[in-house]
């Protein structure tokens, strides 16, 4: 199973891991933060803990109980809420709790199958050595003695650790049940700028023109061409024409281009260019010559 | 020079084109998938998410061959994604994994741990017997075995009179003393049963130490009451629950027992691949401690205090322990193993 997590071009920050279904097409998944999954956590406790005091609080009106008998009946019911809350949640929403629906995660299978309900059983038992017990310990620590206090430190910090060491950021539960915690994905759908009225013989590219950038560069245009001006005010929209403007000199120096381009022409010069780019490149990628930047790096396989 | 014409489109472009209308369906079906669950959809609709996932996780591998589209690829990375994990959704119920998890799951794992049940029961019943000799020889160790807590007004220096009281108490509590010792007994069962389950992973030892000194404990609280001459009631009040309870702490730890193997003993296997197959086993004997446990607590709240004399308090404990034995060996056989 490739198992291999690397940075992209975002920076270090956002890890990516491979995921490869049974149709053989690997598929890219955003490993959780670990910021996002800690608040998750503390979302569904506070819901679980919510849930237990209105128990309390009814046992308390009904005065069935009283005192000590209340309290025993939340230790016990939050005890009996927890483990079964989190299988339960992510058996029936496919692998999501409630705050990890609100902060958008999801536990997803690290062999590429079906999430299993015992991989969700063995995670969420794990929780309870891993969270909840030194959890409970931790509301006591100050009546611990050294020794016990230093232990409990040691534990925390161990577990606490684990995450840290591993691409997939998977916590100890993690591990043992083969699954990790991913950010949903949000699908947007952008226009294609290869297409729509460009017409021909206006900017006339020659091979030697095309020669320079790879794709690195080609897509840094997209990203500046797929901006929708119509959302920005009149300050950023002015940036963004000067931004084009910039662009436009540097493509126009770097690739030798003999003509000048008329200001109001820009725009539509970068799309002929990022067009006749894109079909240039692509037609060089099909042929064994993928061009990763301008450097012309060798594109890594299955980028 | 033709300027009013326009290009004819690249291949990419023509590629996306084709394919975008079916891309938007699956885009909605899963949208409507993630909303509403996957029985929202109809016939039709279910026929084509498969159909349409399939295309589109051909297109994205298409698409990363020849497109340098980068709306596109990252659209179809994540469109793709969305629609796996729709697709490959665990499809069982709740109601019918418990039902298997029950009726045959736990039974044929517990019939497969047969040597590390076996290893518990002895290690716990080995630890009763050292405590109740160390009991024997020197009375003093009772203090440093016995937790306070759990002790309560039992201690070295309790006569007979009193160690029968408590015996014989609950008959006239009320209520809410009863839940809060139940609940403290109970948490403390299962800590020491969660515990013993999952510091097994390390190399079994932690869990053997703790079956030990949970049978010392009983072993030197057996030892008290003989010396008082009360072993018969002390056997009798312990039967209503600890049938039930010392064999989930022994379960738990068995469970335990296999995590550590896993790791001693991998065989062919990496320790990681150990450790998850004998996981599988482990977890069923851990959720069927749970519910031994809870099984015990309500034993103990209720019906240890309600019945007082000690013939009716030994036919309930090993009355349930029969019945527990006999879920273990005749449930789930014949069928298909889990």
């Amino acid at each position: 199973m490739s198992a291999a997590s690397r940075s992209t071009e975002k920076g270090p920050k956002t890890r990516i891991t491979e995921i490869l279904p049974p149709e053989g097409v690997p598929i890219n998944f955003q490993v959780a933060g670990l910021g996002a999954r800690f608040g998750a956590q503390m979302t569904d406790i506070i819901l679980t803990g919510l849930i237990v005091i209105i128990l309390m609080i009814i046992v308390a009106f009904s005065e069935v109980l009283s005192g000590d008998g209340v309290v025993a009946v939340g230790a016990l019911s939050f005890f009996m809420l927890r483990a079964p809350y989190y299988v339960a949640c992510e058996i029936l929403w496919n692998g999501q709790t409630i705050g990890k629906r609100l902060l958008g995660l999801r536990v997803i299978s690290g062999d590429g199958r079906a999430l299993s309900p015992h991989a969700i059983t063995v995670r969420n038992l794990m929780k309870e050595i891993e969270v909840f017990v030194p959890g409970t310990y931790l509301l006591i620590a100050s009546e611990l003695g050294f020794v016990p206090a230093l232990l409990l430190l040691a534990w925390i910090t161990i577990l606490l650790a684990i995450p840290l060491f591993n691409p997939r950021r998977q916590r100890l539960g993690d591990i043992i049940a083969n699954t990790f915690v991913i950010e949903v994905p949000r699908p947007v759908l952008m226009p294609d700028l290869a297409r729509g009225a460009i017409e021909v013989g206006r900017f006339t590219f020659l091979p030697h023109h095309l020669d320079h950038y790879g794709r690195f560069e080609l897509q840094t245009l997209e990203q500046i061409l797929q901006v929708k001006t119509d959302a920005l005010n009149a300050t950023a929209r002015k940036q963004h024409d000067t931004n084009l403007q910039r662009v436009s000199e540097a493509i126009v120096t770097r690739i030798g281009y003999e003509a000048t381009i008329p200001p109001q022409d820009t725009e539509a010069f970068l799309r002929a260019f990022y067009r006749t780019q894109r079909a240039y490149l692509e037609n060089k990628k099909l042929f064994g010559d993928a061009r990763e930047d301008k450097f012309h790096k060798e594109a890594e396989p299955g980028a | 020079m033709n300027v009013e014409a326009t290009a004819p489109d690249i291949r990419s472009a023509r590629f996306r084109a084709e394919r975008e209308a079916d891309w938007l369906r699956l885009d909605k079906l899963v949208t409507q998938i993630e909303k509403m669950g996957l029985r929202s959809l109809n016939f039709e609709e279910a026929r084509d998410l498969a159909a349409l996932y399939r295309n589109t996780v051909n297109a994205l591998s298409l698409a990363r061959e020849i497109s340098l589209d980068r709306a596109l690829l990252s659209y179809l990375e994540a469109l793709a994604a969305r629609a796996y994990l729709a697709v490959y959704a665990p499809q069982a119920t709740l109601k019918g994994l418990i039902w298997r998890l029950i009726s045959r799951g736990i039974p044929q794992a517990v019939r497969r741990s047969a040597t590390v049940l076996a290893l518990a029961f002895l290690t716990m019943l080995l630890g009763g017997v050292a405590g109740y000799l160390l009991f024997v020889e020197d009375p003093t160790w009772y203090n440093t075995i016995v937790p306070s807590g759990l002790a309560g007004e039992r201690g070295i220096t309790s006569t007979r009179s009193q160690l029968e009281s408590v015996l014989t108490s609950g008959g006239d509590a009320t209520v809410d003393r009863l839940t809060a010792f139940a609940s403290y007994l109970f948490s403390h069962n299962t800590q020491i049963a969660l515990f013993t389950f999952a510091l097994g992973v390390i190399i079994c030892i932690p869990s053997t130490l703790l079956t030990f000194y949970n049978g010392l404990v009983v072993g030197a609280f057996v030892g008290l009451h003989v010396d008082r001459d009360l072993g018969y009631e002390l056997f009798a009040w312990l039967s209503v629950h600890g049938v039930t309870e010392l064999s989930a702490i022994a379960i738990a730890c068995a469970g335990g027992f296999h995590l550590g193997l896993a790791v001693l003993f991998p065989g062919q296997m990496t320790r990681r691949d150990a450790l998850r197959h004998k996981g599988r086993d482990a977890v069923k004997l851990a959720l069927l401690a749970a519910i031994m446990l809870v099984v015990a607590a309500i034993l103990e709240g209720f019906f240890r205090q309600l019945i007082q004399t000690p013939e009716l308090r030994i036919a309930i404990g090993w009355g349930i322990g029969a019945l527990w034995l006999w879920y273990f060996l005749m449930a789930g056989r014949g069928d298909p193993a889990e």
